[in-house]
């Protein structure tokens, strides 16, 4: 700056003075910004990675170093093992699904002419309610003998649907599931439940992708001969539709790992049937809060942020050298 | 290659009427412009010759075949946008080659990955990729195949743009105000090269613009088309030495043609503020007409010529002046067009008195119709007299 500055230039003497006095501004402008940010964000992040090498309880007066040991258990033992595959399986399974029915759903909505805002209403109710008052709800409905659920499918008994599809002939022979109870399907409900709540949020976001979707775009392609609607997805949607895709991936992804409330509210102690809903948010809610292991949840808490970490760095890479063009 | 034709076309959004009944028949290998003010219905005729909408009445014919009923993407045409709509994430190549891909590969054989795999792809794209490379070889932009268009300046992607629609050989080219986008000077260049590649190409070229010199430039036709309705369509020399009606007159013609008030005596001739003129109509009929006169029409002439004024603007062009005259007598002003010699006699706030050319002189009636039986007079009555 002071280089192509022409009246530093002209009083060389003066001009360190100047730089420091600009320098010193700039720090004192800078400072508030960056002292909450060491403060509100790297201070608990760093504490927590250094208690993650440690036994420390709340309420101890001091702890042991125990290097490694924490994170030795995550990898061997069982919990963890369930802990992972739960949290895996709720990902995999949730956000393909949910990202893939918010486009579907803003498609249709975007393609309608009347009734547009009573739909988006409508899917993004349950983005709106909040998630533990709608577990009750759902709780009641997935009891096993009085919730709506089962005594819907009961109603399906002694018609040709008992021949054409094997769970009802064995719901209806014996008994239907014991939704919440049942090993076979605690996670898959867990999962049902949190792409319900969650792909309102994501028609919205591909709702407003849509709308900078250049329409002339979409004449050029009819001129070029493609006939098919799909043709035109493909040639003109999706690729405009890239940069939303990546955020909503990545944000879906987030709250997909975080999905909490719902076993909570399920399973108080435990994390559902033999730990098959035993996901990574509810383990650092048990293990640092309900069991003051304060050590073995800051590990856990270590590895979420590196996932949510990579996660982010993929989405810029993405962003920066993909999706714009 | 075919021509075009256009019968009693009509569009009516909800209560409004765009286009009022339009018929043009466009020859084979014809360059024909539709201009007009904005909201006069070109570019929605051009919409509808292309199939992107369709009309509440009348029939669209290419090649004596009527496309009633036909999309776009059968009628074999191909369009310029006015925001050229390429394909942002396509590279210049790729979006050439979308016309060719769209038409010769099925959609499972322009699948990524895969679709090289299936018989017939591979010697297709080869094929795709040499008529790509042949359009972008004629329009100068084989360097650029590989760019995204994103980093094109503005006449670049134009030029993808002509070349997507010119890779393929179709019915006809519609161009919508292609280059309205550009500046001053590359629209000048632009301009003498879609005229040529209409010369190489001997292909029909539909061609809308607001701007009468982009049309009187480059057409073999010009419709000036307002409120809906084509007033004429004629080669540019005619619609501007000899316009159908005064709104024509006044829309063709940079300055703007004069247009005077002029009254019809009893016996057919002309008066202009208060002066006889040595103008006769063929058949009398008293009444109020207009005169129109080009800024070329006019000449400075002697203290007995029939307008008189002062000068009160000057625009100096270099290789010609354009000259505004407020008139003694009515609030109006005259544009008058003279060479560079006659500079000196047109200082500002000078007298002068005007004549002009009777050949060149414009009579319409008071609905603005064109008269045309006007004969000269052997000489005036204020001479005679």
């Amino acid at each position: 700056m002071a280089a192509i500055d022409p009246t530093a230039a002209a009083k060389p003497a003066r001009a360190p003075r100047r730089a420091i006095r600009q320098s010193r501004a700039a720090w004192v402008l800078t400072g508030p910004a960056l002292g909450l940010m060491v403060l509100l964000l790297l201070a608990p992040v760093s504490i927590a990675a250094f208690l993650s090498f440690t036994n420390y309880s709340l309420g101890n007066s001091g702890f042991d170093w125990v290097g490694f040991d924490n994170y030795e258990k995550l990898f061997t033992r069982s919990t963890y093992e369930k802990m992972f595959l739960a949290t895996l399986t709720y990902v995999v399974t949730v956000v393909p699904i949910s990202v893939g029915l918010g486009l579907g759903a803003a498609l249709l909505i975007n393609s309608l002419g009347r009734f547009r805002e009573l739909y988006k209403t409508i899917y993004f109710l349950p983005v709106m309610a909040t998630l533990l008052a709608m577990a009750i709800a759902w709780e009641f409905m997935l009891h096993p003998s009085i919730g709506m659920i089962n005594r819907t499918l009961e109603l399906g008994c002694g018609t040709f649907l008992e021949r054409v599809w094997p769970f009802m002939a064995h719901g209806c022979a014996e008994r239907f599931p014991v939704w919440l109870g049942d090993q076979r399907y605690a996670i898959w409900v867990i999962c049902f439940i949190g792409i319900w709540q969650g792909f309102g949020f994501n028609m919205v976001l591909y709702l407003a992708g849509l709308t900078s979707v250049h329409r002339e775009l979409y004449h050029a392609a009819e001129m070029d001969g493609a006939r098919s609607g799909w043709a035109r997805f493909w040639l003109v949607t999706w690729p405009a539709l890239g940069p939303t895709t990546v955020f909503v991936v990545t944000i879906t992804c987030i709250r997909a790992f975080q999905v909490f409330d719902t076993i909570e509210a399920f399973w108080p102690q435990g994390g559902g049937p033999n730990k098959s809903t035993y996901v990574m948010m509810f383990a650092i809610f048990e293990k640092g809060v309900q069991q003051n292991l304060i050590g073995i949840g800051s590990a856990i808490t270590m590895l979420f942020l590196l996932f949510v970490m990579v996660l982010t760095l993929i989405q810029r890479w993405l962003v920066e050298r993909k999706v714009h063009y | 290659m075919a021509g075009l034709s256009i019968e009693n076309v009509t569009k009516r959004f909800g209560e409004t009427e765009v286009l009022k009944g339009v018929s043009l028949d466009i020859a084979d290998g014809e360059f024909v412009s539709l201009v007009g003010p904005s909201g006069c219905g070109k570019s929605t005729l051009l919409r509808i010759i292309a199939g992107l909408e369709d009309q509440s009445s009348g029939d669209i014919r290419i090649g004596g075949q009527s496309v009633a009923g036909q999309r776009a993407a059968d009628r074999n045409l191909s369009m310029v946008f006015q925001s050229y709509a390429l394909y942002p994430h396509l590279s210049v190549g790729e979006n050439i080659a979308v016309p060719l891909r769209m038409r010769r590969l099925n959609s499972l054989q322009r699948l990524p990955l895969v679709g090289r795999l299936l018989p017939g792809t591979r010697a297709q794209s080869r094929d795709i990729g040499q008529q790509v490379a042949q359009a972008a070889e004629m329009l100068e932009i084989a360097h650029l195949l590989d760019r995204k268009p994103g980093q094109l300046s503005g006449g670049q992607r134009q030029r993808v743009a002509l070349g997507r629609a010119l890779v393929r050989e179709p019915a006809a080219f519609l161009l919508d105000e292609p280059l309205s986008n550009l500046d001053a000077k590359l629209r000048v260049q632009t301009r003498a090269e879609i005229a040529e590649l209409h010369r190489r190409l001997a292909a029909t070229f539909v061609y809308v613009t607001h701007d009468q010199v982009e049309a009187m430039t480059m057409s073999d036709r010009i419709a000036v088309m307002m409120g809906g309705r084509i007033l004429q369509c004629a080669p540019p020399d005619v619609v501007y030495d000899d316009p159908d009606r005064i709104e024509v007159a006044e829309f063709i013609g940079s300055p703007k043609i004069n247009i005077l008030p002029v009254e019809i005596a009893e016996d057919g001739r002309l008066i202009l503020m208060d002066r006889p003129l040595d103008l006769m109509l063929h058949r009398g009929g008293k009444g109020i007409a207009s005169l129109g006169l080009r800024p070329e029409a006019l000449r400075l002439a002697g203290p007995e010529a029939p307008i008189h004024g002062q000068v009160v603007h000057r625009e100096n062009l270099g290789s010609e002046l354009f000259v505004q005259i407020a008139l003694t007598g009515l609030d109006q002003r005259l544009t008058l067009r003279v060479g560079p010699e006659q500079r000196s006699a047109l200082a500002l706030g000078s007298a002068v008195s005007l004549d002009f050319d009777r050949d060149k002189a414009l009579l319409f009636d008071s609905e603005g119709a064109r008269i045309r039986r006007v004969v000269q007079t052997a000489s005036a009555p204020s001479e005679v007299a």
